[in-house]
């Protein structure tokens, strides 16, 4: 059986060759004609970039087999390939061919009918190859072929560390994890810092705190898909990883995914728990004496502690069809094929679907791909269904919270499950409508929209096409004429851009638009606005916005202005020391914001290392207390945003004619005198303008805080309102809720705006 | 104004400096993680550059990935955009502070309300108008974009700067024979080129920077602009930090150098005109 793949692989690649030769000759030949029949086939990915280099060469060679096809691959994110591939899919009809992805994925791409099922495609025979667990079918219909059993965790250790300290074998129990982690934490130079941790993950992820939960017996939902998170298990595992760090200090204080990669890859930490997907660079590093083991059991209950395991595959777009349906089947049997399966797991020691590979010598043999077949024994598959989002949000901020010390584990977990309860009901939130009955509520929203635009349509001729003609009193026709003339091209680009969005919104917020309801949502009246005006987590953020915002630009422009007077004089060196002072701006902010994240960290980052050595302040954990998490992201945005502020008041203090100095200072006028009766009075209308441009530029900038605190880390608490909107409703694709709350940050900023500059008079007469 | 006395000097000096020093180390940071071997994030040391420096990751960049393509790509997309963007935001704002004319006062304010909408928001409405006018994969669609993104704000600052010009300088041409266009044009503009230079700034960084209309635009490696072909070293889980700060410091030195030569002309040209008057 073996012998007979092996054969069959070679010759394929034999025959391949033959084909290769062949076609050389006749695309020489009829070169033009084959060039113009091309298809090509678009496949989305959220594969690292290891795997990338193993897609890249199968698609070559699929190319080489055949030359009507090209397979065009494109690389986004996780997160950014789902959400690419639902606006294309559900959207518009459009997108790739074929989407790769965890499985995941399903539930989602069910419910908004942008996936095709694939059962007619496979015979039974064929389907019989694969392990059960690497189809992926839901509600009947099967929607994935796997390629891997992958994403589980397991223990990754390194032999050398073990060695130093006397330790030949990995941890078998949780108390000997404990122990053995204690053994390898090392204060080598003896200054009171630890320099190698016993163990590190990104333990404050809720998929890596998964395994103990299950090993205490808990689990994230039922057959019927509720959420069970509030129970002993949770307490008890809250209570065994909040241990690990605060009582037996075997793990960071603060630990990211990027800092305990970072830290085992280059030998300071002797153990580290990840996924399928890292191992490969471990084993590469020079730091490293990799070994994999099965995370170690949990004595007290027996049971051995159960990562996710997620199939990784291919899912087809429901809009292709005909001869393109065919060719689009048969590059996804090639690419879950026993050669292509073959090439990942032997590169990448990746667990192969087809069970036939995974009986190949050189795959069963190989330790890492024993060990984690072994792991994958052990643990539980990810759930498919929507529900697990609104899970993975709810679990988000009470985990955070009991490690951050503002919730006990008990309130934690009754926290979890409440908060879980609630976003599983705003996932299917809309789809009980009557869709059948007369919808009233439609019809009158329709009808005020029918009216407004009559009414701003005759505003228009009223205020416009009319004194176009006529002219207006004491303006000649043919200068507003050329006036109008002049703005009209920014005026079309600029709304030709806006005006769609913003409708399109508009719309969707009267709506019920949600994950069940993309393709038959209705107008439902007011009751999205209702639903925000009631969320007391509204008023919340928007008092943190108002906070974020009055913070921010008061230090833009108090820091900016004294800055500004500081340069505002004959200054050698001023020319360097102004560019220099100007660089935040020129620097993309997503680049900086993330270096201010690295900045902030509590061991290694410079601020506290500075702090430390110039005032001998203890480190301070900026990243993981809600209060200092966001002063940090405050910090990072006064930085970013100094210049700008600082560049206007220059701006302004130079038109401010030196004689007023001189005549003031002759009449025996103060600095401070002078700094209130000339300076301030005469910079103000320079720099009243571009505050309500700052004030609206930072109420809605979600960027620097998406950024530095890792999406409202922790536990959601950093959020301002564009952020939180982004995070606990378009996240779960409340789309129509989504619409609304953004149109109430609309309006308030829009109605402040107008408020602010009429009473800081920015209204001049009009000439 | 009085002499400064040196003690004053002293002072003004240091706190510059302080100054100086909290505005560009984060930006060294970048530089020292792109020179780092490997993807080695955690040291405690402050210097810039490390003992091993290397500059395997700008190496890296162009043999391993189709960087020169990138930074052709961003350099066509961003040169059309800084042009239309001039064009456009010179005669309207010319306009706006030139002319009575029926709805300018709703244009001046609606410049100002287009920055209010949550841009996140704006995304997937502004996919589906894109795909509909079937300009996926197609730069005109960024370009479009692009421009429209910069134009409230260079057309409210190119406002305010010709508002500083006195009138009677085009009533003077006028008097001599000269179109009202011909006015703005020869009279005008060159008057104004320190906000025209701003203009152009402002278009470029929102052309050059820009990735997140960009990754849903293009679905071609090729085609990538510089930001997006970043973009694709930041993997969730997997990030390639060193290549990911050694690309974004290609990114950011041409806006750095746009930056040092025309600071001279920001201050001063960046005048943001009042929103009525």
């Amino acid at each position: 059986m073996i012998g007979n793949i092996q054969s069959h692989l070679s010759q394929n690649l034999k025959g391949s060759m033959k084909l290769l030769l062949y076609l050389l000759v006749s695309v020489l030949m009829f070169g033009s004609l084959i060039g113009a029949e091309q298809t090509t086939l678009h496949l989305w990915h959220p594969m690292p970039a290891p795997s990338r280099a193993v897609l890249n060469d199968l698609v070559a060679e699929y190319e080489a087999l055949h030359p009507d096809i090209r397979v065009h691959l494109l690389y986004k994110e996780n997160e950014e390939v789902r959400m690419a591939y639902m606006s294309a899919t559900g959207f518009t009809e459009g997108g790739p061919d074929l989407l790769y992805g965890p499985s995941d994925f399903t539930g989602a791409l069910v419910e908004m009918d942008i996936v095709k099922p694939l059962e007619n495609f496979f015979s039974e025979e064929e389907l019989a190859a694969f392990d059960p667990k690497g189809l992926t079918w839901y509600q009947g219909h099967l929607y994935q072929i796997g390629d891997e059993l992958g994403n589980h965790l397991a223990l990754v250790y390194n032999k050398r560390l073990f060695a130093e300290v006397g330790l030949n074998r990995p941890p078998e129990t949780l108390q000997e994890l404990i122990e053995f982690g204690k053994k390898l934490t090392i204060d080598k130079d003896g200054d009171g810092v630890v320099d190698q941790y016993g163990l590190v993950w990104n333990f404050t992820e809720p998929f890596f705190f998964m395994p103990f939960y299950a090993s205490y017996g808990g689990w994230v939902m039922d057959e019927d898909q509720n959420p069970t998170l509030n129970n002993d298990a949770a307490i008890d595992a809250f209570k065994f990883v909040r241990d690990m760090r605060d009582v037996h200090g075997i793990i960071p204080i603060e630990c990211d995914y990027d800092i305990a990669d970072s830290k085992f890859n280059t030998g300071a930490a002797a153990m580290l728990i990840n996924g399928a997907w890292s191992w490969a660079k471990y084993m590469d590093s020079p730091h490293v004496d990799f070994g994999l083991a099965v995370l170690p059991v949990n004595e007290e209950t027996g049971l051995f502690p159960a990562p996710m395991i997620a199939t990784k595959g291919y899912y087809m777009n429901p809009y292709v069809s005909g001869e393109r349906e065919k060719q689009v089947v048969e590059l996804m049997k090639f690419l879950t094929g026993a050669h292509a399966q073959f090439e990942y797991s032997s590169r990448l020691a990746t667990i192969p679907t087809r069970l036939e590979v995974r009986q190949l010598p050189q795959i069963a043999e190989d330790p890492v791909i024993m060990t984690s077949i072994e792991q994958v024994s052990r643990g539980k598959a990810m759930p498919i269904s929507p529900q697990m989002r609104a899970i993975w949000d709810a679990m988000r901020p009470a985990y955070q919270n009991v490690l951050g010390g503002s919730m006990t584990p008990e309130e934690g977990a009754a926290y979890q499950q409440k908060v879980a309860v609630q976003k599983v009901a705003e996932l299917f939130e809309g789809q009980d409508i009557d869709r059948d009955a007369v919808n009233i509520t439609a019809i009158l929203v329709y009808l005020a929209g029918l009216i407004l635009v009559i009414w701003a349509l005759y505003k228009l001729f009223v205020a416009f096409i009319l004194p176009l003609m006529h002219g207006i009193p004491g303006v000649q026709v043919q200068e507003s004429r050329f006036g109008v003339l002049m703005v009209a091209p920014a005026a079309l680009f600029i709304f030709g851009v806006v005006v769609y969005p913003f409708f399109y919104n508009l719309v969707i917020s009267f709506s019920n638009m949600g994950l069940t309801t993309v393709n038959d949502w209705q107008i439902i009246g007011l009751s999205q606005y209702g639903k925000v005006l009631t969320d007391s987590q509204f008023y919340h953020f928007f008092l943190r916005t108002i906070i974020w915002t009055v913070v921010n630009v008061a230090l833009h422009v108090i820091i900016g202005t004294m800055l500004a007077m500081l340069l505002n004089r004959p200054l050698p060196g001023k020319g360097i020391i102004r560019v220099l002072l100007i660089l935040p701006w020129a620097v993309p902010s997503y680049i900086t914001a993330l270096t201010w994240r690295g900045m902030f960290n509590i061991d290694y980052g410079a601020v506290n290392i500075i702090l430390n050595k110039f005032f001998g302040i203890a480190p301070i954990s900026w990243l993981i207390d809600p209060t200092n998490a966001f002063i940090a992201t405050i910090i990072t945005n006064v930085w970013l945003g100094i210049p700008f502020m600082m560049i206007i008041a220059l701006g302004g203090l130079q038109s401010i004619p030196q004689e007023l100095y001189e005549a003031a200072s002759i009449d025996g006028a103060s600095p401070w005198q002078q700094f209130k009766k000339i300076t301030l009075p005469l910079l103000k209308p320079v720099m009243i303008p571009a505050i309500t441009l700052g004030i609206v530029w930072t109420f809605n900038n979600i960027n620097v805080v998406w950024l530095v605190s890792n999406g409202g880390q922790p536990g959601d608490q950093t959020h301002i309102l564009v952020s939180f909107v982004y995070r606990a409703a378009f996240n779960l694709y409340r789309y129509g809720y989504a619409a609304a709350f953004s149109f109430m940050i609309f309006l308030m900023l829009a109605l402040f705006s107008v408020k602010f500059m009429q009473k800081n008079k920015a209204t001049e007469t009009a000439y | 104004m009085k002499k400064t006395s040196p003690l004053q000097y002293i002072m003004i000096y240091s706190i510059l400096l302080v100054a100086v020093a909290w505005s560009i180390y984060p930006i060294l940071r970048v530089i020292t993680i792109s020179i780092r071997p490997g993807d080695n994030l955690l040291t405690e040391s402050l210097s810039i550059i490390p003992d091993d420096w290397t500059f395997d990751n700008y190496i890296k960049l162009f043999v391993d990935h189709p960087f020169g393509t990138w930074i052709w790509n961003s350099i066509l997309v961003t040169v059309t955009v800084v042009i239309t963007g001039v064009a456009l935001a010179s005669t309207a704002g010319y306009a706006l502070s030139r002319f009575r004319f029926p709805g300018r006062e709703a244009s001046l304010l609606s410049l100002l309300v287009t920055q209010m909408f949550p841009a996140t928001m704006l995304l997937l409405p502004l996919f589906i108008m894109l795909s509909s006018l079937h300009l996926i994969n197609t730069y005109l669609g960024l370009i479009v974009i692009y421009s429209s993104t910069a134009l409230p704000f260079c057309v409210w600052q190119m406002k305010g700067y010709y508002d500083t010009i006195p009138y009677s300088l085009e009533e003077a041409a006028r008097i001599d024979g000269a179109s009202r266009f011909m006015a703005f044009y020869k009279i005008i503009l060159p008057l104004a080129s320190p906000a025209l230079v701003i203009t152009a700034l402002f278009s470029f960084m929102s052309a050059w920077t820009e990735y997140i209309v960009a990754a849903q635009v293009l679905w071609y490696e090729e085609m990538f602009t510089l930001p997006i072909g970043l973009k694709s070293f930041q993997a969730n889980m997997t990030t390639e930090w060193g290549l990911y700060a050694a690309g974004a410091m290609i990114v950011s030195v041409p806006a750095i150098a746009l930056f040092l030569f025309l600071t001279k002309y920001l201050i001063g040209g960046l005048t943001l005109g009042s929103v009525k008057g």
